[in-house]
């Protein structure tokens, strides 16, 4: 796979280190970059600290509230070089209005998020399963 | 996740494909009640006449006659009651062309049809898999 970034935003430091010890154990190929909240998270799309190639995975904590994610699905969306990004939500907490609204923004999946580390693998471990059965396009930007 | 059925609609015109994807449902254990469209035309018929329940996720074949992939998912994603279906392309087409417009046009996965039945049936398990992770 040429592009190999994938950016994590999501606010909760135990959160996103429990992440990279997942990606670590299950061997992900794709390099992963953390974002602790929208702005940041714009800046590596799209600012100063512009991630390359452009990732073609997004993994959005929606519903913390410093995160702002579904303004950042919104900008995503509707920008010419970052729309056709694989958006997954992964979450904790139940937000109805939010999950409908990123659903109609078409993300690849909703999930919630695993409470522990173990389970953080697993989880990862099936997601990192569907990520190499699933073609991504060579479009380099 | 334990949560109930949703319902599947398989877009695919080729009847020896959609042959393999119920085997595949089958070998796999996967109860989801699948509905078969033959085309993106008779597709869009049975989701616009509501023929067929909502189904939350569509796979759907590129290469097909009267609309294809790529046209039935413009006209899906231009439709209020429809556009938030979750779309996996199923294919035989690596043309790099029909990948960046299904993902401009916001499919969960594109997947190539693995040449041997064995390995289909193993891409089928990954993908319901993760269907496992998802809330619809």
């Amino acid at each position: 796979m040429r592009n190999s970034n994938i950016l994590l935003v999501d606010s909760c430091k135990a959160d996103f280190e429990n992440v990279k010890k997942a990606f670590n154990e299950i061997d992900v190929k794709f390099t992963l970059h953390v974002a602790q909240n929208d702005t940041e998270a714009w800046l590596m799309l799209q600012g100063d600290n512009k991630i390359s190639p452009i990732p073609k995975i997004v993994l959005i904590d929606i519903n913390e509230e410093s995160v702002n994610g579904i303004n950042l699905l919104n900008k995503i969306r509707i920008h010419p070089d970052l729309k056709s990004i694989l958006v997954f939500v992964i979450t904790r907490t139940d937000n109805e209005r939010n999950k409908a609204a990123a659903l109609n923004l078409n993300i690849a999946g909703y999930m919630h998020k695993p409470d522990d580390s173990k389970k953080m693998t697993d989880f990862f471990s099936i997601l990192n399963d569907y990520w190499n059965i699933i073609e991504f396009s060579s479009e380099k930007k | 996740m334990t949560q109930r059925l949703v319902n599947i609609l398989l877009v695919e015109d080729d009847e020896v494909d959609v042959m393999n994807v119920k085997r595949a449902f089958s070998k796999n254990n996967i109860k989801n009640p699948l509905y078969v469209a033959g085309n993106g035309v008779e597709a869009l018929e049975m989701l616009d006449d509501k023929i067929i329940p909502l189904p939350k996720i569509i796979i759907l074949d590129i290469n097909m006659p009267k609309m294809n992939g790529i046209e039935f998912l413009k006209v899906l994603r231009e439709n209020e009651r429809l556009k938030n279906i979750s779309v996996f392309v199923m294919t035989t087409s690596n043309e790099d062309s029909d990948k960046i417009k299904a993902y401009n046009l916001n499919v969960a996965g594109y997947i190539l049809k693995p040449l041997s039945f064995e390995k289909f049936v193993v891409s089928v398990s990954t993908l319901n898999n993760f269907w496992q992770l998802c809330e619809m």
